[in-house]
């Protein structure tokens, strides 16, 4: 094994050689905290990892990666990212059917979508890698939210806290990302929260997500080593105690605000008394 | 000299004296007595939550009908510092201002600031009233204070709950600049492209803050909020970063850039916890050498934004040195508090930037090394912590010996702490703040330096703790 490229001494796992899609545009909700925790749990167990930011007008060959992350942003930020994408989604396409895992988090997974219809203005082109499409909603959920996710044979709670407004529709060439337990998920009716193709995972949550599930942090390691590498995988053990500890707390607010459409209602955080700037 | 605040007090009674108002003036009055015997706060929302109930136009007779000199000040960071610089740098021109030392900055917070300082029959002292305006409530309070001066400090992305609203909010500010008459004025913080880019050709003569230095003080990190052209979307191009995204900046597309300063830092250095040192070039070409008993770059910021409001009030700041070398930090601003013969740094921190801000100048004096954090959910605080894995632990990471994590979200601060780098092993988590506080303290030695980093709550909580215990008057004393 030690003779496969990018090999760390001793792990017998390849460089794990990550594209994090748009970070200087889209990091409004601290979801650069997913690429920490992929770096970090791998770097605990020795594997390496290679991170290329991928800003607008650069078109790398996204098949040369092993994960690539593409995170939410606020509407402005989203216009911009979508206007750039046409010249990246051919390649992020390939990637795609080459199997290369992609997790999108919010306007990540409307834009990988066939498209996004806002409320006012013009729509928005996706990459149409996931059969999906969003409509823009009168109301936003935000609240703290948890789903049940099925990978690698295994069920799994995932909890986060959903920030968006865009009402999205499945097609029939992707399944849930999760089954809802708490929260609006896609679009607060059909109990639906992401979804997923081959390796290209997308869902609502931020949070960050990855940080407070580490079970599914590594199963995107797992994923994507088991590309790489050829075969089946089986990742080291970690102490996860202060991460189960971030994700119980996390799952008792979504289970407690659970059937509710907000955790909070921003015009009281406006109107609301707030005695220091 | 000349000036056009005066420092008599106003024409007395007017015809405006109603029993609804005398009514309103004496239960806000009465209530913020009773607040304060109580022990519950300052009197820095009652009174005028109670005045407004009677007479819903108390604010506007006693302040704008009455024609006081405002200074209304708003943005997301360093209102209160900047107000404090104000009152500090006007009182000493013998100019009288009124203000919240506590800094209290919504519609309830603003009307009780005119009804404590008001008499019985609604007369205000004489000089300038210094109000701080919480950036979603100003166009609420705006026609009621009808300002002389509004100044604009910056505006940041500041909890993650309030998404969305930073362009929202950057329109209703320029809607009440775009109101202000000819014979006001509005200062606006020129190395902020948003706040730069805000009610062009308004009627209200213009005055920019801002640095004119020739090196970064930062650099753009992931809290950066807007590096993109506000007209034309473009990325920016900084010639040099300053403070998150504040900086001298131009579009390579559409030519926006930033505009003339009309006061400006022209240099800046972090003395440690304690002090910060900077000069400051006025237009009349004058330039001061000043420090203030506070750490960070954002203090030169505050100080030449309340330099400019001296200017907009034709008030010439003489004795400014002397001034702002008094002016300590405001409640929880890196405030150096006595522990018995412990110290303890009190950082209050509500978002990326001031978390980054409050980091790197403890990193100026190698702290923090013993560490306590405190995040808790409120109404307030916010339910949204995701913000905190924008902060910039990674860096303090490998001075932390030991933290004590509290607070209700003390589980997502460990995690990112851990995240951050901080070994598990060196962490205690006690969500209860008292004994948190205990727990810290209790594991530093005499004369050893504990750093308290905590979101509004926490801090609030923290200090009521340490006033329980002498250390400290409580946060409306100040």
């Amino acid at each position: 094994m030690s003779e496969l490229p990018g090999d760390v001494a001793g792990t017998g796992f390849p460089t794990i050689r990550i594209a994090h899609l748009y970070p200087s545009l889209l990091n409004v909700a601290g979801d650069g905290g997913n690429l920490a925790a992929i770096e970090r749990r791998c770097a605990w167990r020795g594997i390496r990892t290679e991170v290329a930011p991928v800003e607008v007008g650069e078109t790398p060959d996204m098949t040369g990666f092993d994960i690539i992350l593409f995170h939410g942003g606020q509407d402005v930020e989203m216009a911009v990212a979508a206007a750039d994408l046409a010249g990246k989604t051919p390649s992020l396409r390939a990637a795609a059917d080459a199997g290369v895992t992609i997790f999108a988090v919010c306007a990540g997974l409307q834009l990988l979508g066939h498209r996004y219809i806002p409320s006012a203005g013009d729509a928005m082109e996706g990459a149409g890698i996931l059969d999906l499409e969003t409509r823009g909603g009168a109301q936003r959920f935000m609240q703290h939210a948890a789903c049940e996710v099925t990978l690698g044979g295994r069920k799994e709670t995932v909890v986060g806290f959903e920030n968006h407004s865009g009402l999205t529709e499945l097609g029939s060439g992707v399944r849930p990302f999760g089954r809802v337990i708490a929260g609006a998920g896609n679009n607060g009716r059909d109990g639906t929260e992401g979804a997923i193709r081959d390796n290209v995972l997308a869902t609502y949550l931020h949070g960050p997500v990855l940080p407070k599930n580490p079970w599914l942090t590594d199963q995107l390691i797992r994923i994507a080593l088991e590309r790489s590498a050829g075969g089946p995988v089986e990742l080291a053990p970690l102490d996860d105690e202060l991460e189960r500890r971030a994700h119980h707390v996390a799952l008792a607010k979504a289970l407690r605000n659970r059937g509710r459409r907000t955790a909070l209602e921003p015009a009281r955080l406006v109107r609301g008394e707030k005695r220091a700037s | 000299m000349t000036s056009r605040v005066s420092r008599r007090p106003l024409p007395g009674p007017a015809s405006t004296l109603t029993p609804r108002l005398f009514a309103a003036l004496a239960a806000g009055k009465a209530a913020g007595a009773a607040a304060r015997l109580l022990g519950r706060g300052g009197g820095t929302s009652l009174p005028g939550l109670v005045a407004r109930r009677i007479d819903p136009a108390v604010l506007d007779t006693v302040v704008r009908r009455r024609g006081v000199p405002v200074v209304a000040i708003t943005g997301s960071n360093g209102k209160t510092t900047t107000a404090r610089f104000t009152a500090a740098l006007l009182r000493a021109e013998s100019v009288p201002a009124s203000y919240h030392p506590a800094g209290a900055n919504l519609v309830q917070s603003v009307t009780s600031l005119a009804v404590n300082f008001a008499d019985l029959r609604g007369r205000l002292p004489a000089g300038v009233l210094v109000t701080e305006v919480d950036e979603g409530a100003l166009p609420l309070v705006a026609p009621e204070l009808a300002p002389r001066v509004v100044l604009v400090t910056d505006l940041f992305r500041d909890q993650l709950d309030r998404f969305g609203e930073l362009y929202a909010v950057a329109e209703a500010i320029e809607s009440v600049v775009r109101g202000l008459p000819a014979d006001a004025t509005w200062i606006v913080n020129a190395d902020d492209p948003l706040t730069a880019s805000l009610a062009e050709g308004a009627a209200a003569r213009r005055l920019t803050f801002g640095f004119d230095l020739d090196r970064d003080t930062d650099r753009i990190t992931r809290a950066a909020d807007t590096i993109r052209c506000p007209r034309c979307r473009a990325d920016l191009v900084y010639r040099h970063v300053y403070l998150s995204h504040m900086g001298d900046y131009r579009c390579p597309a559409c030519g926006f850039a930033r505009p003339a300063l009309d006061i400006a830092v022209t240099d800046v250095a972090v003395e440690g916890v304690g002090r910060t040192r900077f000069r400051v070039r006025l237009p009349s070409g004058a330039s001061l050498e000043l420090a203030a008993p506070q750490a960070g770059i954002h203090i030169a910021y505050d100080a030449a934004a309340a330099l400019a409001l001296l200017v907009a009030l034709e008030v010439e700041p003489v004795h400014a040195a002397a001034a702002l070398a008094m002016v300590g930090p405001a409640f929880g601003r890196l405030e150096q508090i006595d522990a018995g013969g412990r110290r303890i740094i009190l950082g209050f921190a509500k978002n990326p930037t001031s978390f980054n801000t409050n980091l790197r100048a403890l990193g100026t004096e190698g702290e923090p090394r013993q560490l306590l954090v405190a995040a808790s959910n409120t109404l307030v605080d916010g339910e949204d912590f995701a913000w905190l894995w924008d902060v910039d632990f990674e860096s303090a990471a490998p001075r932390v010996q030991r933290v004590t994590v509290s607070g209700t979200r003390a589980d997502e601060l460990a995690n990112r702490l851990k995240y951050a780098g901080v070994d598990p092993g060196r962490m205690t988590i006690v969500e209860d703040r008292p004994t948190a506080l205990e727990a810290a303290l209790e594991a530093i030695a005499p004369g050893g330096t504990l750093t308290i980093l905590a979101g509004y709550t926490p801090t609030i909580e923290l200090r009521e703790e340490m006033h329980r215990r002498g250390w400290v008057g409580r946060y409306w004393q100040q």
